[in-house]
């Protein structure tokens, strides 16, 4: 009897069958989501941590890249430099947070697309600073700690 | 709090209008208790509730018609009650005895705020919170009176009075030790007391050796902003700079650990049309130990410029000075557009006659450069009188390690930080001479000598400007501000510019041989 409700209660559709639909919709989370996301499954994780979906989400506020640097080019550079959920991580999450705690700042005319040139410097220099460590420089500290600082609203 | 007692007689008029609606605070000390308050306010806005509602109840803590200790209290009790009030212990033993042991001299030189008057009493039985009353109305009577100090102190070191300046050296030593010297005025105080002391003494300063002096640099990156303003203020006029051009050539007239040069390769990266041939010389002093680090730091920037496929080469200089830099060791081919960047370095060479700055920019002149970048401190350190240049230094730094305070809690950073910028003041307290480099001039008088040598300014841009604001709301402290000045943009700490970056491109000659005409 108990076996007759489980079938009756199974759902007609399991979304690990469907791992496009699950892409489709991991693209459209936030960073915080995407991350438990990650602690789902071992499915769940090797897509939420696919850096597509990361690319996703910080591409995701440029409703038009200035033509002259489509995405296609900034991806190479991005990878290099450690990748798009880096990048998110390290800096993009930051900037967000602290940029929108400032609606009514003077520079609001900024872009997405300049507020994610500003975090790509940042991650440049986070990444040679790495690279001094490998380098045998024991004074390799890191720049961006100033980002995960708290912020006295 | 002494309501007993009369406030002091009126120095000027406006001090009889204060004295009368009851205000015991003088006129000169109002920009002080503005300074409090504002610190005040920010240190309320960024307490925890319990402390600050304490604050909020209706009952008076404080009397305050004593503007003065009024503020300072409330600021110190905000800021202290996390410490443990057994610095506060330590003054009321030491009052009868402290109040003894300065000289008659010292009092003269100056009057006593009236709510000073409270610690000359011994022994007074305290509970806990009026202990902290006394305790501050010390340490802000105590901040004033420093200050005063130290203004006579090099009066008397401008006039030659060594002996009597010595002496007062000592007396400031002695009230240092009543105050908290980890912020505010008494760090500052404490710094250059230290370096009058070493110039009243003739110990000098030692010159740091080129290792901690990058050290140095590279805490004060982390711990401010004003070296991340410097860079991508730069970076961003270079790279508009270079738009255009195929082969690039950036010249760093002080490489440390290159920590500018990431950014700007990233930039050239993601340039429509792509990246250019991108060359890099830099400048930096000759490593003692053997150790090549111009050309380390040339090898991790190329390895960074490989992973992002910009094609690049770097040379290294090593000289130990930018006036023993010829222009033949930079190797500059005609064909290539040329970047000139200097952070901080170009007031080295404002030096005694013969100055070594003219040459140097009559060469880089000769170098038909597409843009140079400068960055320097906004402030008049180059004054020949002692006592201006002291005082010039004075208010500067005080803002400056404000600024630091609220910046940067970090500690590593913030105390290698802080020895950075001590060594700038001992350079500037201490030495005369070819010793001392750190002549600081304002972007006035930049603008002036550069306009004089052939060059003409370069506006920096809306981008260089949104790009620098951006950058600040980053950081955690709000009294940083972005200002555009005449083209070129400043940093500073509640309207007070600090740091100024601008850019230059080489007038045309023939207009240059006109202005030699005239």
């Amino acid at each position: 009897m108990t076996r007759d409700k489980e079938e009756k209660r199974r759902p007609v559709l399991f979304i690990n069958d469907h791992a496009d639909i699950l892409l489709e919709i991991l693209k459209r989370l936030d960073g915080r989501s995407l991350c438990t996301a990650a602690c789902v499954c071992r499915l769940w994780r090797a897509l939420a941590t696919a850096d597509s979906v990361w690319e996703h989400l910080c591409l995701r506020r440029i409703v038009s890249p200035p033509p002259s640097s489509p995405g296609s080019s900034v991806r190479p550079v991005v990878s290099a430099l450690g990748g798009y959920r880096r990048l998110y991580m390290l800096c993009v999450r930051h900037l967000l947070t602290r940029l929108d705690r400032d609606p009514g700042g003077r520079w609001r005319t900024s872009s997405a697309w300049d507020e994610l040139q500003l975090s790509l410097s940042l991650f440049c220099v986070d990444y040679y600073e790495r690279l001094g460590g490998r380098f045998g420089d024991t004074a390799a500290t890191s720049s961006l700690m100033f980002l995960c600082k708290p912020v006295n609203v | 709090m002494g309501p007993g007692k009369p406030p002091p007689p009126p120095r000027t008029e406006l001090d009889g209008f204060l004295a009368g609606a009851g205000y015991k605070v003088r006129s000169s000390d109002l920009h002080h208790v503005a300074q409090r308050l504002e610190r005040l306010e920010s240190a309320m806005v960024s307490s925890p509730s319990h402390v600050v509602s304490h604050l909020t109840s209706d009952t008076v803590h404080y009397n305050p018609a004593d503007l003065v200790s009024w503020v300072d209290s409330l600021l110190s009790e905000l800021t202290h009650s996390y410490h443990h009030p057994n610095n506060s212990s330590a003054p009321t033993s030491s009052t009868s005895s402290s109040s003894h042991s300065l000289p008659v001299d010292l009092d003269d030189l100056f009057a006593i705020p009236s709510a000073a008057n409270n610690w000359l009493q011994p022994e007074m039985p305290l509970s806990q919170p009026p202990q902290l009353t006394v305790f501050t109305t010390m340490e802000e009577d105590s901040g004033i009176r420093l200050v005063h100090a130290l203004m006579t102190c090099a009066e008397l070191v401008q006039r030659g009075d060594l002996h009597l300046a010595g002496t007062l050296v000592d007396e400031m030593t002695a009230l240092l030790t009543r105050i908290n010297t980890g912020c505010g005025i008494g760090k500052v105080a404490g710094y250059f007391i230290d370096a009058l002391s070493r110039r009243v003494s003739g110990a000098g300063s030692a010159p740091a050796s080129p290792h901690e002096t990058e050290i140095l640099y590279h805490h004060f990156y982390e711990a401010s902003p004003y070296l991340k303003f410097a860079h991508f203020t730069a970076n961003q006029a270079i790279l508009e700079a270079f738009e255009g051009h195929d082969c690039v050539h950036v010249i760093d007239f002080s490489l440390m650990h290159g920590l500018q040069w990431p950014a700007l390769i990233q930039a050239l990266a993601l340039r429509p049309g792509g990246p250019p041939i991108l060359r890099l010389t830099g400048i930096g002093p000759p490593s003692p130990d053997g150790r090549d680090t111009l050309r380390e730091i040339g090898h991790r920037l190329a390895e960074l410029a490989r992973s992002v496929n910009v094609r690049f080469a770097f040379r290294g200089v090593a000289v130990s000075g930018l006036e023993d830099v010829k222009p033949w060791m930079l190797q500059v081919s005609p064909n290539e557009a040329v970047a000139v960047n200097s952070i901080m370095q170009m007031h080295k060479l404002l030096g005694p006659d013969p100055s070594p700055i003219e040459p140097v920019l009559s060469w880089i002149r000769g170098l038909n450069p597409r843009i140079v970048t400068l960055v320097e401190q906004e402030v008049n350190h180059n004054q020949t009188g002692f006592l201006d240049r002291f005082t010039e230094a004075l208010y500067y730094y005080s803002t400056v390690f404000d600024s630091l305070e609220a910046a940067c809690p970090v500690q590593p950073d913030k105390a290698l930080a802080d020895m950075y910028l001590q060594r700038e003041i001992c350079n500037i307290v201490c030495c005369e001479g070819a010793a001392r480099i750190e002549r600081h001039e304002t972007l006035a008088q930049w603008r002036d000598r550069l306009n004089r040598s052939g060059f003409r300014p370069l506006p920096l841009g809306s981008n260089a400007f949104k790009q620098a604001s951006m950058l600040l709301t980053l950081f955690s402290a709000e009294g940083y501000s972005v200002e555009e000045n005449e083209g070129c943009l400043t940093l500073g700490w509640h309207s007070r510019p600090l740091i100024a970056a601008s850019a230059w491109q080489a007038s045309p000659l023939s207009a240059a041989i006109a202005d030699g005409d005239n």
